[in-house]
């Protein structure tokens, strides 16, 4: 069965770009905007200023105060989604789609016209310093957090919840020069997905955004890597493991066979780490393994958490599976890998929060959107033999791992 | 969208809706049992079985189980609350009646003491990680301090001295009480054929033999007790907050969950403004849970400890201002259109809607479709919120807290 899905695309006459796909089935729609602004965009020394913008552009904007312009939102029964990421502060929304154009002037007012209010400032700040100190109370998270900070090259792996000296730090008149260099339109995204009419949306856009004036934002240089190994002392009950190694870009010719021996190593119940770790020796409740990518560079990154006793051999488990998977695997393996990330693809076509994203992402990392039968077409070009040639020629050799708990583990 | 329901001669009930422009269909068996269902001695069996259920039937091995699942593609998974076992699979149409006959098949595990002690680390485990997310460690013991003597407050995974002490044999015995045709429910929501349902169902599920079965239904209010851990190794507080709801039966459980938006929904809500906007607090929600027989509002609010006394008195303000007061019209209206528009959007998806067929089949033995569902929240008024107010006392509320400090 063929997938058809048709994908709408507009310019406008500042450089952002507008992405359309329109789902039958439904009666919600989802957008989000795609700003430049992300962890790694920001200049140095402001580590979680972009948490900071996130909520203080909500805090007022065109000639609304904080509470109008939520009240506002919540009026149309709009589900908010911000998040940071290396490269974008997203701000997006799901809602019924007879709200739309209402949605998007509000957007716009937060977007080009945000108060930026010195007092709200403050909240916005200390609520960005509350959530780095949450982060010692999910140590999950923070090890995930932690170990993107020491693969990744500096900046690209800086933490996108923030730092708190970097944070205290701040001031409103940086931050809010940072929103003026930092909200390029000529390099922003947006995406919008499920039931709205393209034309009446480009011409809503054009209106609001056309004419706001672009900037070109510089590429961030990059630094060296972390070291291999960092502990974080912990009296908690598990040790938290994060591990990640270097794989290819989504650009790369190699790039759907990393994903389906990715999926191999990790995708359903059947995949070795699940089956090795979990069900053959029950070391763990929680492990398994994802593709990250950045634009720039692309990551393994792998998470297990197990109680100190356990934590060596988790490790130890972990890294020779890693390493196993280039010794051979059956085409039974392939199937099932190819099966699980086919139905994934269509299982999320049908959200169109997951397709507004999707489709941004695709035009982020690619300069265009995949079909969804591309994709399809070409998981099922791989092979067992493509497959393990890539992974022969692309050996996992360097690990960086990161633990937080009671215990240390040794990294070969 | 149609629906469809067969009940087999043993009890069992099938219900099925069927919207043919679904590109997935999600399939599920639910469970009328939960932790509130077990006794001391065995407390944690219920997510133990739901565990074991994957471990494989007299001719699978859990490898096997695995490899048959992915092999459909499937995203499947289950989780058990304190009155509900539930496994569900989300598949593209054409591994419908495969991933079904592997449900139905599971529905009658090996239940191997090997399998068994392997599988007792990993609860062990996932105890452990729990231990180590106060979010959710806080709720837990909240909900324990809450239903004091009653069984909704037994913990879904048990201790790990209860789950170290359970017996593979106890196990058993309980699966055999408790996962018995007229207790449990076969659903399905999507683009799948009700007759193939049926004929799968009739083939396997009619050998299984009725029983009765039981469970204790006294409504409680809580105990409305107040207490504190200190954890050194914990950087903020962490507090919940408990007190009496209507149950899942009540129809005023949509005013309920209204009720619990316009005091806690995550933004532009009363603690949102007065404690998230001024930085107060980090995160402070509340949430309504409509229960079998009974029912709970739950607040997690996490802040500074230094801004505790600060917080529980805000709370406390909002509360006495409520009973005073009540809602405003405006307030009512927000909180409706955010909860209509999360309700389309998650019953957009097969698997979301399935997960309302399943539960709705479960508490009320009914077919509601999402419109059923949107007129009733729009049926709400203030009148009956401030009703609501007036009988739960939402400010009367049972609290835990944890934090690195002694005094709460």
């Amino acid at each position: 069965m063929a997938m058809i899905e048709k994908l709408d695309k507009h310019t406008l006459k500042n450089g952002m770009v507008i992405l359309g796909e329109q789902m039958e089935a439904v009666q919600s729609v989802a957008f989000g905007f795609m700003l430049p602004a992300g962890a790694a965009m920001l200049p140095d020394d402001c580590c979680g200023a972009a948490n900071v913008i996130a909520d203080w552009i909500f805090r007022g904007a065109g000639d609304k105060n904080s509470r109008q312009l939520s009240d506002a939102l919540d009026g149309l029964g709009l589900h908010r989604a911000s998040s940071i990421s290396s490269s974008h502060i997203s701000i997006g929304a799901a809602l019924e789609a007879s709200n739309l154009s209402q949605a998007l002037d509000l957007h716009a007012d937060i977007i080009i016209r945000p108060s930026l209010d010195k007092d709200q400032f403050e909240l916005a700040r200390q609520l960005a310093i509350d959530g780095v100190q949450a982060l010692d109370d999910d140590p999950r998270q923070k090890v995930m957090l932690k170990l993107k900070e020491q693969f990744y090259p500096a900046p690209l792996g800086r933490s996108t919840a923030g730092d708190i000296e970097q944070l205290s730090s701040l001031t409103a008149e940086q931050t809010g020069q940072i929103v003026k260099d930092s909200f390029s339109l000529s390099e922003s995204i947006f995406a919008v997905a499920g039931k709205y009419d393209f034309d009446s949306v480009c011409r809503q856009l054009d209106g609001l955004f056309g004419t706001v004036s672009a900037r070109q934002v510089e590429p961030s240089v990059l630094g060296l890597k972390a070291e291999k190994y960092q502990h974080i002392p912990n009296e908690g009950a598990q040790v938290h493991i994060g591990l990640m190694t270097e794989t290819v870009k989504l650009t790369d010719s190699d790039y759907y066979n990393a994903r389906v021996a990715m999926s191999v190593l990790s995708g359903g119940m059947s995949a070795r780490l699940f089956t090795e770790v979990r069900e053959k020796r029950g070391l763990c409740y929680a492990v398994g393994a994802r593709y990250h990518a950045l634009k720039e560079t692309a990551g393994i990154m792998c998470y297990a958490g197990t109680i100190p006793e356990n934590a060596q051999e988790t490790l130890d488990v972990i890294m020779r599976e890693f390493n196993r998977l280039r010794e051979g695997i059956s085409e039974d393996e392939i199937e099932r890998a190819k099966a699980g990330l086919k139905s994934m693809l269509i299982l999320q076509s049908e959200s169109s929060s997951s397709r507004a994203g999707g489709i941004a992402t695709d035009y982020y990392m690619l300069g265009r959107v995949r079909s969804l039968d591309e994709i399809k077409n070409r998981i099922d070009a791989t092979s067992v033999d493509s497959i393990l040639r890539f992974l022969q020629n692309n050996e996992f050799r360097e690990f960086t791992v990161v633990t937080i708990g009671p215990k240390q583990v040794s990294v070969q | 969208m149609e629906f469809r329901k067969k009940t087999l001669t043993n009890g069992l009930d099938i219900v099925g809706e069927l919207n043919k422009s679904a590109k997935s269909v999600a399939v599920g068996f639910f469970i009328k049992t939960g932790s509130r269902d077990e006794t001391k001695q065995i407390n944690g069996a219920s997510h133990f079985l739901e565990h074991m259920l994957f471990k494989g039937t007299e001719r699978l091995s859990a490898i096997e189980v695995n490899e048959a699942f992915d092999r459909t593609g499937a995203q499947y998974n289950a989780f058990t609350s304190e009155e509900n076992t539930v496994f569900y699979a989300a598949v593209l149409p054409e591994y419908f009646a495969r991933v079904t006959e592997l449900w139905i098949e599971l529905m009658r595990p090996a239940l191997r003491d090997q399998d068994f002690n392997i599988e007792k680390n990993v609860i062990k485990e996932e105890i452990a990680m729990y231990k180590d997310l106060p979010s959710f460690d806080v709720v837990d013991r909240c909900r324990s301090l809450h239903f004091d003597t009653h069984p909704c407050g037994n913990s879904v995974l048990g201790s790990e001295e209860s789950v170290e002490a359970l017996q593979a044999n106890q196990m058993r015995d309980y699966f055999m009480r408790r996962y018995v045709p007229n207790n449990m429910v076969l659903a399905c929501a999507g683009n799948f054929e009700w007759e193939r349902l049926c004929s799968l169902a009739e083939q396997t599920c009619c050998g299984w033999q009725r029983q009765t079965v039981e469970r204790e239904l006294q409504h409680f209010t809580g105990s409305k007790r107040k207490e504190h851990i200190k954890k050194a190794n914990l950087a903020r507080e962490h507090i919940c907050l408990m007190s009496a709801g209507v149950s899942a039966q009540n129809e005023r459980r949509f005013a309920a969950s209204l009720l619990a938006a316009i005091i806690g929904d995550e933004v532009g809500s009363r603690y949102y403004w007065q404690l998230i906007d001024k930085a107060i607090a980090e995160t402070a929600v509340m949430q309504f849970g409509a229960m079998d027989g009974t029912g709970a509002f739950c607040s997690y609010i996490r802040c500074g400890s230094e801004n505790v006394p600060e917080v529980l008195g805000i709370i406390n303000g909002i509360f006495v201002d409520l009973s005073k007061a009540g809602i405003t019209k405006e307030e009512l209206i927000k909180a409706k259109n955010k909860m209509l528009s999360a309700l389309v959007i998650k019953n957009e998806l097969p698997m979301g809607r399935l997960i309302d067929l399943g539960f709705n089949w479960i508490y009320l033995k009914q077919y509601r479709t999402v419109d059923d569902d949107i007129n009733a929240i729009k049926a709400v008024t203030v009148k009956d919120i401030n009703l609501l107010i007036r009988h739960l006392e939402p400010g009367d509320f049972t609290q835990f807290s944890i934090g690195p400090t002694q005094s709460e």
